[in-house]
């Protein structure tokens, strides 16, 4: 039969379908990387190597300044943040990034963490830890138990499992721990079921907040039997060309209660033609606690007032104050504060705990620490338009202060502070003649894609381009896993 | 003399087939980019189709 077939065809035509078959296996093959039907594939790149035969799958590093890839054979971070983006043939539902580095960095930029952006609004990155160094010093010098994939560790041999632990927490009355879990406990990506209890409670009273502020932010609400009424009005500065909508979202212990959206039809693109919006959320019959409010504006909104129904009211970790024309005084229960001017005509000397910082150059985030021993720090700001940031909270009045977050293990933690148990969800990279490997893993399926790409990160708080010191980060190799649903499951589920 | 002719077959029909490579994975690449451009440069093939068509020109 074959011999027959051999035979009867010429030449030409078997040389043809040989060509024909190369080209139908090329084609199925790369068909077969496009679709990836047992939904799960790797993709690498190896910053040693300098063959490429394609564009590859994971695109270089930016913004380009941040990146040094001359003095080194492989990419030299050299400022925080830097963001890379993996182009997928499809969606995927998890990811397992694994990378290897050296790190050059001094004691205190002690935080590497990587994330993928997760919303393009406010351009948030769900960050997860790579190596932390304030942790990996802990680890040898407390008690450490690693206990379901959770880091504890205690200063003093008091308990001698987690569960037990987490047990007397729930009561609220952990051993050696006087005035709460709140004084003495820290976390670092991990929330405990911890229920924050105001001490100095006091009944609320209606405020307004005509301050305006620029961009997303978010703030806590305290309530005690108390109706929550938000009255926020919104300004659309039209700016940019993008439509700006506006959502508001009302949570507590990341249980979402209720939201409110406003979209933009977008008549007026990069006009300068102001638009003004509101929004109101009323619940009543909330039970007493603290209540997460998620304001998800682009930087051409500003909340123009909120009109609340309690006064407890406290920002968390940024606020960028604008167009109030006149000297602005706010509180912070944070001991540094981070500081950036949009403009030369916010460059100004600012009073933060009672000490003067020169804030003296556009578009550079200054650090500034105050050694102000009380538990609240007054800012005063000569000029508006300057981005305020920190660890804390902020707010417009002392009495509006209080911050039921728990204190983390950050580049800001000292061993000197009250904690005395810390829990964490974080895994000691290994490490072996100096280069470091380190695994975290993401979940996609709320991560932002567009035009194919997912877009990472890299960071390391405190790494800055204009400080003297040479720190870096060597990044040798970023291998991604993806996993995702396979093909049959696709079709029939 | 008969060997020539089936050289020059062979390598004309080479020629034919690097173009419809070549024009296969462009149409690929415009309808799901970066389907071949991620893990193959499509210049080395355009190269190799040239070359094939200039060899097939000059035994010509």
């Amino acid at each position: 039969m074959i011999k027959s077939f051999w035979l009867k065809w010429s030449f030409l035509f078997k040389f043809r379908l040989f060509l024909g078959l190369i080209l139908f296996i090329a084609v199925a093959f790369f068909l077969y990387l496009k679709i990836i039907p047992f939904g799960y594939i790797t993709y690498s790149r190896d910053y040693t190597s300098k063959f490429n035969s394609g564009k590859g799958f994971i695109y270089g590093f930016t913004p380009a300044e941040r990146v040094d890839l001359k003095s080194a054979e492989v990419p030299l971070m050299i400022g925080d943040p830097i963001y890379f983006s993996l182009f997928t043939p499809r969606t995927f539902d998890k990811a397992k990034m694994t990378i290897v580095y050296r790190d050059n960095l001094s004691l205190n930029k002690p935080l590497v963490e990587a994330g993928v952006l997760v919303d393009n609004t406010v351009w948030r990155y769900d960050l997860k830890p790579v190596d932390n160094k304030g942790l990996d010093y802990l680890m040898l010098t407390w008690h450490k138990i690693e206990e379901n994939g959770r880091l504890f560790l205690q200063k003093n041999d008091n308990y001698s499992s987690l569960a037990e632990w987490e047990k007397d927490l729930a009561s609220g009355e952990l051993k050696d721990c006087a005035g709460g879990p709140g004084n003495c406990l820290a976390v670092y990506n991990y929330t405990p079921p911890y229920n924050y209890q105001m001490t100095n409670y006091r009944t609320a009273v209606p405020i307004a907040f005509d301050k305006p502020l620029r961009g997303a932010h978010q703030f806590y609400v305290y309530l005690k039997n108390e109706v929550l009424r938000l009255d926020m009005s919104f300004v659309d500065l039209n700016q940019g060309i993008k439509p700006a909508p506006i959502e508001i979202i009302l949570s507590q212990n990341n249980k979402t209660i209720t939201t409110r959206r406003l979209d933009d039809a977008n008549l007026s693109p990069g006009s300068g033609l102001i638009e003004e919006k509101q929004i109101l959320i009323e619940e009543k019959n909330l039970p007493a606690g603290v209540y997460k409010v998620e304001i998800k504006i682009s930087d051409d909104v500003v909340i123009k007032k909120i009109i609340s129904s309690v006064d407890r009211l406290a920002f968390i970790n940024k606020v960028w104050p604008v167009s109030s024309n006149g000297e602005l005084t706010l509180y912070t229960d944070a001991d540094y504060l981070q500081v950036k001017a949009l403009s030369p005509a916010s460059l100004q000397d600012i009073s933060f705990g009672g000490q003067e910082f020169n804030l003296n150059e556009t578009y550079r985030q200054f650090d500034f620490k105050t050694s102000a021993i009380e538990k609240i720090k007054t800012i005063k700001l000569k000029k508006d338009d300057v981005i305020l940031e920190n660890n804390g909270v902020f707010a417009w009045a002392p009495s509006s202060l209080f911050n039921p977050s728990l204190p983390k293990v950050d580049r800001f933690f000292s061993v000197k502070t009250a904690a005395k148990y810390i829990v964490a969800d974080y895994k000691k990279p290994s490490e072996e003649e100096g280069f470091k490997t380190a695994t975290v893993e993401f979940d996609l399926k709320g991560a932002y894609r567009e035009k194919g790409k997912y877009s990472f990160m890299i960071s390391v708080p405190g790494l800055k381009i204009e400080d003297s010191a040479k720190d870096n980060l060597e990044i040798y190799e970023i291998k991604i896993e993806l996993a995702g649903r396979t093909l049959w499951q696709k079709i029939w589920q | 003399m008969a060997k020539d002719l089936a050289i020059n077959m062979i390598i004309r029909e080479i020629f034919y087939f690097l173009s419809i490579f070549l024009f296969v994975f462009i149409g690929l690449e415009m309808v799901w980019p970066n389907i071949i451009l991620a893990y193959f440069n499509l210049n080395y093939l355009f190269l190799l189709c040239f070359l094939s068509g200039l060899v097939s020109l000059i035994k010509k």
